[in-house]
């Protein structure tokens, strides 16, 4: 935590305990939070379309024969 | 410790004179934003229905185009001069644009409050008014000084990017050898795509709206100026976000104690922005009739590839905050999230609206689907989505970011960081309740943009919720941004009160995957330019020609007009008109 | 470029997600059968609507068994027909039927909006909005304007009624 003494804005320089190369860091937390993002947007997206949308007749549709 | 004002005191003096006028923009806009939620939910009306109106353009004009952009010329300015750590070449110059800028704003306004006047003043001829809302469709007329303040407003911008270009190439010059600074390449690609667009917008000012609401022409195309506005109106939206989105690739690393995940990437996401911001803006239009439905679809897989660079940047942004989590002692899958700088207010600010964006791009990518726009055109569902984006993921990231550059502008520490962290709070509160309550509204059918969307014939019903209940989200949602938005003025006005003191430095995010990484053509500007040039000219030009064949350059003559002018008339009478000169 | 893995793994979930977008949407159209609004209604002349063959004398013709064209005029601030509470004839079709409402305007940009259905169009001078529907149930449903046209834009409405079959007394003059 960062002392609530800084101004705000300051990089909590004080605080780090390690230095983490872009090779020594794998983003494993990103990589959960994306993952998850995607399944909501794959339900949601879903559901929008099939039933909200395509459930929510009459809908225009192509001029038949 | 340095702060900007220090290193350069000229250029803090403008940075902070486009922020105070962006925020006396938010300030008045706000308030019309509370006046219309009450107004549209029938619990106070002040003004009367007529008049819900024209403040509903003063919101949107003052908001989505005063506010927003006058931030931008102050971050900009800030990020050209700090990175590439050299002067703007004139004072003069600059103050040029900025006031160019004021003079245009100021007459758009002016024109749009006399519209609240019983007996509005006559200027030209004609009674001063433009009640004619942010997207000003003909044949709604507005006066001409607010067409006229508009183009000035826009020509200030683009002096602006001017401006930054040569102080980039004069760097280039000293420092042929070296990468173009992130901060500067992402204000060069956004000011390229400004340009690109922003010339749509003022094609349909200067040719077709200006000349007719001077009675210079007879008539518009109605369709034309609608897709020329189009043309700009996708692009504009993210002119308001790619300052957001600077700010979360070059300052929300450093907050976080950690660094940019990648350089090449983020410039990657800027180059897309640049090629597909513009060739995207007629899905806006998928109700119109008078465009063929293949033109549509070519324009939806447009815009579909346009979420690429948005999903790339959650990516990257989220990373770069883990970097910092995990530098100060984070562990587990999710655990190092708690690590995060939670009590600063710029930290919190900007993750909140990042957090809400990417909620607001499930929304858009609804939006975006071609036929589903069947469900929500025109519907309250719009108006919620654009409220995450300019309304949270740009307006909350500005106010955050304003916790870090008025300090950096004045050399006075904020005011109150408590204050700060429960404005934050409070914006993303209130807009969870009030972009919710929208979006559900959306699907009911209830329309956006109407004073009382309260029916004779009929009543909204949905299977979950009532419409009383979604007025109720809406009216605590936006008083919660009000209050908010009044949390925040008296705290940026109490920073620029006090006194001078320890601020923290000048300075940005560190990358972890750095420019050396990322290929040089990916600096090559005019590369990308020709690129998004061919996209425009693809996307744009049978459409265009398509309205122009079926309208006519100057329209079909509306509403009294007995002079119909034959398109190739027109194009003739231009010619001769050219050539004569 | 010095990608990490799982962010080159996020690249390729991001296109996946963006080729299935546009797969659902071209469902719709292919599968579903929805029609984009788009050039079909052809143009005419705002001002001279009174000598239109489709909108000289707007209103609802039978074209065919179950098939109907609905003619209809946006103007600030009604529909014609549409705006009963206006003094204008209700739109009236029967239950079970193809309806295919041609709309224009008289003067500036308008909507034409059905809520609670899928039926919303620009309604543009100069254009008209051409757009089929299949009603297969009686029922009551509101129209209105969901585009600002002016200072009384939100009392631009009307309405829709779907009639049982039996209970149809053909296309003008209900």
């Amino acid at each position: 935590m960062s002392q609530p003494t800084d101004p705000p804005g300051t990089p909590p320089d004080s605080a780090i305990e390690r230095e983490l190369t872009h090779d020594e860091f794998d983003p494993i937390g990103t990589a959960v939070l994306i993952t998850l993002y995607f399944l909501i947007l794959v339900g949601m997206w879903l559901f929008t379309y099939f039933v909200e949308f395509l459930g929510n007749g009459p809908t225009v549709v192509g001029v038949i024969g | 410790m340095t702060s900007y004002i220090d290193q350069f005191p000229e250029e803090a003096r403008l940075v902070k004179a486009a922020m105070v006028s962006a925020f006396l923009a938010l300030a008045v806009g706000a308030t019309f934003g509370l006046l219309q939620v009450l107004h549209r939910t029938g619990m106070v009306r002040v003004l009367s229905s007529a008049d819900y109106y024209t403040a509903l353009t003063a919101h949107g004009v003052l908001l989505a185009l005063t506010f927003t952009i006058f931030f931008l010329v102050a971050l900009f300015t800030w990020g050209i001069t700090t990175s590439l750590d050299r002067n703007l070449p004139s004072m003069r110059f600059a103050w040029g644009w900025y006031g160019t800028m004021v003079v245009g704003a100021l007459m758009a306004v002016v024109a749009i409050f006399a519209g609240f006047l019983t007996e509005p003043p006559t200027l030209l001829g004609e009674e001063l008014s433009a009640s004619v809302l942010f997207t000003f469709y003909a044949p709604l007329q507005a006066h001409p000084l607010f067409y006229l303040g508009l183009a000035i407003f826009v020509i200030g911008t683009w002096i602006a990017g001017y401006d930054w270009f040569r102080t980039y190439w004069a760097w280039k010059r000293d420092n042929p050898d070296e990468r173009t600074p992130l901060p500067a390449f992402m204000a060069l690609t956004t000011m390229l795509f400004w340009w690109l667009s922003s010339a749509g917008v003022a094609i349909a000012i200067v040719v077709f709206l200006l000349p007719w609401s001077l009675g210079i022409v007879d008539s518009v195309n109605p369709l034309l100026t609608r897709t020329l506005f189009w043309f700009f109106g996708h692009a504009v939206v993210y002119f308001w976000l790619m300052p957001a989105y600077m700010l979360w690739y070059i300052l929300l690393p450093k907050l976080s104690g950690g660094k940019l995940f990648s350089d090449p990437l983020a410039r990657v996401v800027f180059v897309l922005f640049l090629l597909l911001s513009t060739p995207t803006g007629i899905h806006h239009q998928y109700m119109d009739p008078g465009i063929a439905e293949g033109f549509k679809f070519i324009v939806m897989v447009n815009t579909m590839f346009l979420l690429l660079p948005s999903l790339l940047t959650a990516f990257t942004v989220v990373a770069s905050m883990e970097h910092g989590a995990r530098q100060r002692g984070g562990t587990g899958k999710l655990r190092w999230l708690g690590k995060l700088p939670w009590r600063d207010p710029v930290f919190t600010g900007m993750a909140l609206s990042g957090l809400l964006f990417a909620a607001a791009g499930f929304s858009g990518m609804i939006n975006a689907g071609m036929n589903i726009n069947y469900l929500v055109h025109n519907t309250f569902w719009i108006v919620g989505h654009f409220h995450l984006t300019v309304g949270t993921a740009v307006a909350l990231t500005f106010m955050a970011g304003s916790y870090w550059f008025i300090p950096q502008v004045t050399g006075k520490p904020l005011w109150n960081r408590t204050a700060g962290l429960v404005q934050v709070l409070l914006w993303f509160l209130g807009m969870v309740f009030m972009s919710n309550a929208m979006h559900r509204a959306g699907l009911l059918g209830v329309p956006r943009r109407t004073a009382e969307p309260q029916y004779e014939n009929f009543a909204f019903e949905g299977a979950i919720g009532s419409v009383g209940e979604l007025d109720a989200q809406v009216v605590l949602g936006g008083t919660l941004l009000a209050i908010s938005t009044i949390i925040f003025l008296v705290t940026i006005v109490m920073t620029m009160l006090g006194d001078r003191g320890e601020v923290p430095d000048n300075s940005y995010a560190g990358t972890l995957s750095g420019p050396e990484h990322s290929p040089a053509i990916l600096d090559n500007l005019k590369l990308w330019t020709a690129i998004a040039l061919v996209l425009i000219v693809l996307a744009y030009s049978l459409p265009l020609a398509a309205i122009v064949q079926r309208g006519g350059l100057f329209g079909p003559g509306i509403d009294g007009i007995t002079r119909v002018l034959p398109p190739i008339d027109t194009i003739g009478g231009l010619v001769e008109w050219v050539v004569g000169r | 470029m010095d990608i990490h893995t799982y962010e080159k793994a996020w690249l390729g979930a991001a296109l996946v997600l963006i080729v299935f977008f546009i797969a659902t949407v071209t469902y719709g159209t292919v599968g579903a059968g929805v029609e984009m609004i788009d050039d079909s209604g052809g143009t005419v002349d705002p001002n001279n609507l009174a000598d239109h063959e489709r909108f000289g004398d707007p209103g609802v013709e039978q074209v065919g068994e179950n098939e109907y064209e609905v003619n209809v005029i946006a103007s600030a601030f009604f529909f014609r027909p549409g705006s009963d509470q206006r003094g204008f004839d209700p739109i009236r079709v029967p239950a079970n039927s193809t309806v295919t409402f041609y709309v224009t305007s008289s003067d500036v940009i308008h909507g034409f909006s059905i809520p609670g259905t899928n039926v919303n169009t620009m309604v543009i001078p100069g254009e008209v909005a051409e757009l089929t529907v299949e009603f297969d149930e009686p029922e009551t449903y509101g129209l209105l304007c969901n585009e600002y046209c002016g200072f009384d834009h939100h009392n631009m409405e009307g309405t829709v009624e779907v009639v049982p079959e039996d209970q149809y007394d053909g296309g003008d003059g209900q």
